[in-house]
């Protein structure tokens, strides 16, 4: 008996470790960092709320006041126990200062601008559409019109290897967010603002425009689509050309 | 003595009726909300565009917002401080009842200024959501006389909002009773203080801003168009630095409702009384350093110390959780009463905003949360299953004092069990297609990439929650009128407005007890037990 709720503890937290809790799983360097962060903060989240809700449940059920007992009894007239509030404001002090630390280290990784990235991409978001620009590509996609279910522009990027995005907007801000890289930087009209994606996974993903940017906002939508680095050089020779 | 009837509330300078009047407009602006909410949720109940334009959803969220944050749940939080502070430390009205006066039709002419500055402008409402960045909230991007009428109106609710903040301290500095001291300040009133502490710091700065957003939009500035040289992300920092006070200017009332719901309902004194009450004063100094954390995804901001100064808020925040268990530990708990039944759904909920709150503080979670449902779902947890389950809490516990009769204690449990369900079902399943990508401020989405489900729940949801608030309206309308006559103290309760009469005499006491304690009202019933 014992052993199988070891075996059922152990299989829940397997499962809970691997699982992502609903975030995506990541489709760059920078996405998995987050997302690794994700769980760490989830499991802490859950450790928490478990203890309050089972403090919660066990006050409410073991002091509710019982069928005929008299309704102006009084509960134990305690005011404080100082001990007690030193450890409940300490132990909220070391998990903040641990989930601080973590999320510290991860921003840092994922703000890094690597010193000689693979290619750059000047991205220039405007009411309601994008400008892809690869500088040393000579390459140019501009949004078509925007209208519902179309996928917009496209963006290529390849595998492995760090894209330098250098985000802009022309009119009001709107925000870059590809939902499966767990990333979204606004473009602030007036500011130029600089991050490297590093795919880790081949395909087609959703863009959107993440800050509310007027009438069309909702069909403001791009797809990044993420290519070996040889097709990369193979699909720039032909758009350039 | 006042005038009767309609012109008596049209012209009372007494602080129970101002507060009244309060709670009665603010809740008049919640079912407008809500309403509005409504259409949002018909409208994202399946993808496509089926109920609103798009133009149309833009005010619709825009006017939600606005009227939820700045029309219904701070003005409910000022309706409840406006009653229960002179009574609760003794004094017969606040400081200056006449500036009391001026700011309850301030905040109303705002209101209505915000009301019309959506519906009564023919296709130029203000649609640029309601913490109205530059420049799309500029001259170039939405010229409609719209925003002229919501700054307007956000100004005057703003200036009410100052007016109060002097009131209320005057009057706890200055008019408490002998022997209540502020050692001894009834927790709702600690709260109130902080309250409106907060609103005196963070309300000028918006003001400035509003201010240059007008003279950037109708008299050639150019403050925050960088076309003319100016800078879209100072109008953030100003605004931010309202915006982020302003969810504790609106939760810590409630906080205040449900730390004097929990101890007479687990007949119990508050556990760790002068913890609770520098916790209070810990979140009202943190708050005014996290505003930057709704910018980290601008990359324009120091994200490390914002994000710390954001992380060290869940501290005190903790400590209140604790003395609320503290409190229900080793009671006598009537948890079957409808005040106690919403301050214990107040608790649920808003744990899961304060969790949900420690994830969005990391700023490599918020570059993919930010701006998503995961957000909008978040601070509902706080503002909606914390803020508004507080006001429920407030009205079932002091509406026999404010009325001399009872609302239906069964009616009151349906009701609590039903907005605790229906919200639930609302905003649980927008976590989920928050992380799965769906943002903020979309009237519609592609079907079949995982947003179906969760947004057809979601809108069941609200239909189970606005079943529940109309049978609480249907209730409070009969209770009113035909509810059976309340006691003094209905509740076995512990500050001084239970040894008063219910409702309160106009000059409020004709004796006050002996205070010895923060619970003059429990010494007196029990002297066998005054230490």
């Amino acid at each position: 008996m014992r052993r199988a709720a070891v075996v059922v503890a152990l299989a829940l937290v397997t499962s809970a470790c691997s699982s992502t809790f609903g975030f995506p799983e990541g489709g760059t360097q920078q996405g998995r960092d987050i997302r690794e962060l994700w769980t760490v903060f989830v499991l802490a989240a859950i450790a928490v709320a478990g203890v309050v809700y089972a403090l919660i449940a066990w006050s409410l059920l073991r002091y509710r006041r019982r069928r005929g007992e008299d309704p102006d009894a009084l509960g134990r007239q305690f005011h404080a126990n100082v001990p007690l509030e030193v450890a409940y404001t300490a132990i909220p002090v070391a998990i903040v200062v641990a989930l601080f630390s973590a999320s510290l280290l991860t921003e840092r990784r994922v703000t890094a601008l690597d010193p000689d990235p693979a290619t750059t991409v000047e991205a220039t978001a405007f009411a309601w559409g994008w400008r892809f620009v690869y500088p040393e590509e000579q390459i140019e996609i501009v949004s078509p019109p925007s209208r519902p279910g179309e996928p917009g522009p496209e963006l290529v990027l390849p595998l492995g290897e760090p894209t330098r995005v250098v985000l802009r907007s022309q009119d009001v801000i709107h925000a870059f967010w590809v939902p499966a890289f767990n990333f979204k930087r606004d473009a602030i009209p007036g500011r130029t603002t600089s991050f490297d994606l590093t795919p880790t996974h081949l395909g087609r993903f959703r863009g959107v425009c993440a800050e509310f940017c007027g009438l069309n906002h909702a069909v403001m939508t791009f797809t990044v689509r993420v290519v070996e680095p040889e097709a990369f050089e193979a699909w720039a020779r032909e758009a350039a050309g | 003595m006042s005038a009767r009837g309609a012109v008596g509330w049209l012209t009372t300078t007494d602080h129970k009726r101002i507060g009244i009047l309060y709670c009665l407009t603010a809740f008049g602006f919640f079912l407008v909300g809500g309403a509005l909410a409504g259409l949002i949720r018909a409208e994202l109940a399946s993808p496509g565009q089926q109920v609103v334009a798009i133009g149309t959803y833009n005010e619709l969220f825009t006017i939600h917002g606005t009227v939820m944050i700045f029309l219904f749940l701070a003005p409910f939080g000022a309706g409840l401080i406006n009653y229960l502070v002179p009574l609760q430390i003794g004094a017969p009205d606040m400081a200056f009842p006449r500036l009391n006066a001026a700011s309850y039709w301030t905040y109303a002419s705002g209101g209505l200024l915000v009301l019309l500055s959506s519906f009564a402008t023919a296709g130029t409402g203000a649609a640029m959501g309601w913490y109205a960045y530059p420049p799309l909230s500029g001259p170039r991007f939405s010229p409609g006389v719209g925003v002229d009428l919501w700054i307007g109106g956000i100004a005057l609710v703003a200036i009410s909002s100052l007016l109060t903040g002097v009131n209320v301290l005057t009057t706890v500095f200055l008019m408490r009773a002998p022997g209540m001291t502020m050692w001894r300040l009834p927790v709702f009133t600690w709260n109130a203080v902080v309250t409106v502490v907060l609103g005196l710091l963070a309300f000028p700065p918006a003001v400035a801003a509003f201010a240059l957003l007008f003279l950037d939009r109708r008299l050639g500035g150019s403050a925050f168009d960088p076309a003319g040289g100016g800078d879209p992300i100072v109008y953030q920092h100003l605004f931010w630095f309202l915006g982020h006070p302003e969810v504790y200017i609106l939760i810590l009332p409630f906080f205040g409702v449900i730390t004097e719901v929990i101890p007479v309902f687990s007949r119990k004194p508050l556990f760790g009384y002068p913890g609770f009450v520098l916790a209070t004063l810990a979140i009202g100094a943190l708050s005014i350093g996290v505003w930057a954390h709704h910018m980290f995804t601008t990359g324009a901001v120091d994200n490390p110390f914002f994000s710390a100064m954001t992380f060290t808020i869940a501290v005190p925040t903790g400590v209140k959780f604790f003395n609320w268990i503290g409190t229900m530990w080793g009671g006598r708990i009537r948890w079957s009463a409808a005040p106690m039944m919403f301050a214990i759904a107040f608790l649920l909920n808003f744990l899961i905003g304060g969790v949900t709150g420690i994830m969005l503080a990391a700023p490599p979670l918020d570059y993919h949360l930010n701006d998503s449902y995961f957000l909008v779902s978040h601070f509902h947890y706080t503002m909606m299953g914390g803020g508004a389950f507080g006001v429920f809490a407030a009205i079932y516990f002091w509406f026999p004092k404010m009325t001399g009769r009872m609302l239906s204690e069964r009616v009151g449990r349906l009701v609590a069990v039903g907005m605790f369900v229906g919200f639930n079902l609302t905003f649980w399943p927008q976590f989920v297609v928050g992380l799965r990508g769906m943002p903020r401020r979309v009237p519609d989405y592609p079907p079949g990439i995982g947003f179906d489900a969760p947004n057809l729940v979601s809108t069941l949801g609200v239909v189970v929650m606005s079943l529940a608030v109309l049978l609480f309206v249907w209730d409070w309308w009969r209770s009113l009128r035909r509810g059976p006559s309340a006691s003094d103290d209905p509740w076995g309760g512990d500050s001084l407005e239970w040894t008063t009469s219910s409702p309160p005499p106009e000059h409020n006491f004709s004796t006050l007890p002996a205070i010895r304690s923060h619970r003059p009202a429990f010494d007196q019933r029990h002297p066998e037990l005054v230490r």
